[in-house]
């Protein structure tokens, strides 16, 4: 199970997964790669947000392409739903959000793909239950994707406490990621587009060189939410990693074992641990 | 002849009985509004979208719990205006024009690269704040105005074929939600009948590690019920059409990645951009056909297209195409000036009021006419 993880990854789709990741970054880091010539009018390019769901569709499509097994569908399902009670739970609170803690411990135990997935339909489902759909959630389930991703990536051998700290390490690494994703992909669309003619300060300028435009987005970030959005959301990452991850982790191991024994008979004294359910 | 006739009226007349419309209809029309709101900063134009979208939402919505969220769309849209102007006003410098009101500047330290704070505030820099929030704002409400009206239920049942499993998992996760509040029910009433901690980070793992434990639990008794009903023993692909799903999702996906760099550098050649961009995604499309082809289910009472579905779809695409060709033909109605009084076309206006026909010819949802009934 450590090995491959719950939903396989094969060499077809790792690459699939590159170009599909590439093109989701294209489309979230736009404002930093428009190249724009002299007086041209720039209005933000809201085709991407109709475009986002079609690569995301694709990504989904080649990662389920051999069809799930049961058990692993019916984990999704359930724990998509355990992610949007936790994010129901603490949606009122600014930037609390608990989803993050579940996503990065499922997808370290039942590895990237199963990570990927889970992040797009956890938050499609909460989305789906909470009002949360919008021109955000294309963006919002390629970044969480990565996120669940990334946690499956991380190194396997670190066991113990150390494999705690690392995963509060990326806990808090992610959510601040997270925040910085999510704010490049609506700063255009908040601060408004600079017009020649117009000085002012933290709008996005098109055809500016990509380093301005950047250090201008992270002071917008830095100045926005990075200090308090941000900030709130990694401590509930660590926190709920630290205190809530071994026990969950031991509950997500039990469970994975169970879910991805895969039955191979041979002889009886070769026989594996017996699936009870 | 007579009997045709009669037979037509009929069938026209069972479409419109009181029953959900097929979601995607819905999403289609939001979608097709929310094209028209992007490609315009015209606030007549916005305001007119904004007024249609909730008009045929408080028509034909029905009372169930989703068709409320549609007040915190509404709400959310004001907040995001609010917080363009405000923007505006704090970070927004020197804009040229009427000053109305001259706040003093405050220069920020060195290291934040010379940003300054507040500043003259012009009568065409607010109202370009607003009329840029209004036009995200409008986004916002026409998508809230698909979530209210689809049920989401039905949508989850109609995802492409490719994506059976995905689907198949989010409808699992529907389900399972209120068995989760009453798992948590339980477990809390248990926790309570015991000594120990009550704090809140301790009171949450007792509930939580239960809670997770059973939700699991459940999970794979589900799965073992599926697989006793013969779930995903389906005859795999052959190695044939596995090749060309790979190819053609590859190749799609090669595509948009071609197409949003031709559409990003405006200095390459525009082949790369809309060309690229559109094969891209029909190979895409593609590729998601044959991958469903592996499928094969049944569906229980499947949601079919009948006139009205195809009427709303009709009525979302006539106003996306009014909005992208004034963007394009009627450059100063879509984006106006901001010294000037905005004015819009009898096109545009029409146009847009087509948007509002769902309002008629979409079915009454059920729930409504049973409480009356009752």
């Amino acid at each position: 199970m450590s090995t491959t993880g719950a939903v396989r990854v094969s060499r077809r789709s790792a690459l699939v997964l590159a170009v599909a990741s590439l093109a989701g970054l294209m489309m979230l880091c736009w404002p930093l790669l428009l190249q724009a010539p002299g007086e041209a009018r720039v209005d933000p390019p809201f085709l991407f947000v109709a475009l986002l769901p079609v690569v995301v569709a694709v990504v989904l499509a080649e990662l389920t392409e051999g069809g799930l097994d049961a058990r692993v569908l019916a984990m999704l399902g359930v724990l998509s739903a355990v992610q949007a009670v936790l994010r129901a739970v603490s949606a009122g609170t600014a930037g609390v959000e608990l989803v993050f803690f579940m996503l990065v411990l499922a997808g370290r135990v039942f590895g990237p793909g199963f990570g990927f997935v889970l992040g797009c339909t956890s938050l499609f489902a909460s989305a789906l239950m909470t009002a949360g759909v919008g021109p955000w959630l294309p963006f919002q389930m390629m970044c969480s994707a990565w996120l669940g991703m990334g946690a499956g990536l991380l190194p396997r051998r670190v066991r113990g406490r150390w494999e705690i700290a690392m995963l509060a390490a990326y806990g808090v690494v992610a959510a601040y990621l997270f925040g910085a994703l999510m704010n490049l992909s609506s700063w255009p669309f908040l601060l408004g587009v600079q017009v020649p003619g117009h000085e002012g300060s933290l709008a996005f300028v098109p055809g500016a060189p990509l380093l301005d435009n950047l250090s201008t987005f992270l002071v917008y970030t830095l100045v926005t939410s990075t200090g308090s959005f941000d900030t709130v959301r990694a401590v509930t990452n660590l926190v709920a990693i630290v205190l809530l991850g071994p026990a969950v982790l031991t509950t997500l191991r039990r469970a994975a074992r169970r879910a991805t024994v895969v039955g191979t008979v041979r002889s009886a004294d070769d026989a594996q641990e017996p699936v009870r359910a | 002849m007579s009997a045709t006739t009669s037979g037509l009226r009929s069938r026209v007349e069972v479409a419109r009985l009181p029953r959900d419309l097929h979601p995607l209809a819905w999403y289609a029309w939001a979608i097709g509004l929310a094209a028209a709101a992007s490609s315009t900063t015209n606030p007549l134009v916005l305001g007119l979208l904004l007024a249609v979208a909730s008009l045929v939402v408080v028509a034909r919505r029905s009372d169930q719990p989703w068709a409320a969220s549609f007040r915190l769309y509404l709400w959310l849209a004001l907040l995001v205006v609010v917080l363009r102007v405000v923007f505006r006003i704090v970070f927004g410098g020197t804009y040229p024009g009427t000053v109305l009101l001259d706040l003093p500047e405050v220069p920020l330290p060195d290291w934040v690269l010379g940003v300054t704070l507040l500043g003259a505030v012009t009568r065409e820099g607010l109202l370009g704040g607003v009329y840029d929030g209004l036009r995200l704002a409008t986004i916002i409400v026409c998508i809230g105005a698909a979530n209210a009206l689809a049920n989401p239920k039905r949508l989850l049942r109609s995802v492409p074929p490719a994506l059976h499993e995905v689907g198949t998992a989010l409808v699992v996760a529907v389900t399972v939600l209120p068995q989760l509040a009453d798992s948590v029910r339980r477990v809390r009433a248990a926790q309570q009948l015991r000594a120990g901690e009550q704090r809140r980070v301790r009171g949450l793992r007792r509930v939580l590690v239960p809670v997770l434990e059973d939700a699991l639990e459940r999970s794979l008794a589900l799965a073992a019920g599926m697989d006793a009903r013969g779930y995903g023993r389906a005859p795999g692909q052959t190695r044939r059409e596995r090749w060309t799903t790979g190819a053609f999702l590859l190749l799609g996906l090669g595509g948009i990645c071609v197409g949003v760099y031709g559409v990003l550098d405006r200095t390459a050649p525009r082949v790369l951009a809309a060309p690229v961009l559109v094969l891209g995604l029909v190979a895409a499309v593609a590729g998601l056909t044959t991958a469903g082809r592996r499928v094969r289910r049944s569906r229980y009472r499947p949601d079919r297209w009948r006139w009205p579905e195809l009427a709303v779809l009709g009525s979302g695409v006539v106003v996306a195409a009014v909005g992208v060709w004034a963007s394009r033909e009627q450059l100063t109605i879509a984006y106006p000036d901001l010294t000037g009084v905005p004015e819009i076309s009898l096109a545009l206006l029409v146009g847009v009021l087509v948007g509002a026909v769902p309002a008629l010819v979409a079915p009454e949802p059920v729930s409504r006419t049973r409480a009356v009934a009752a």
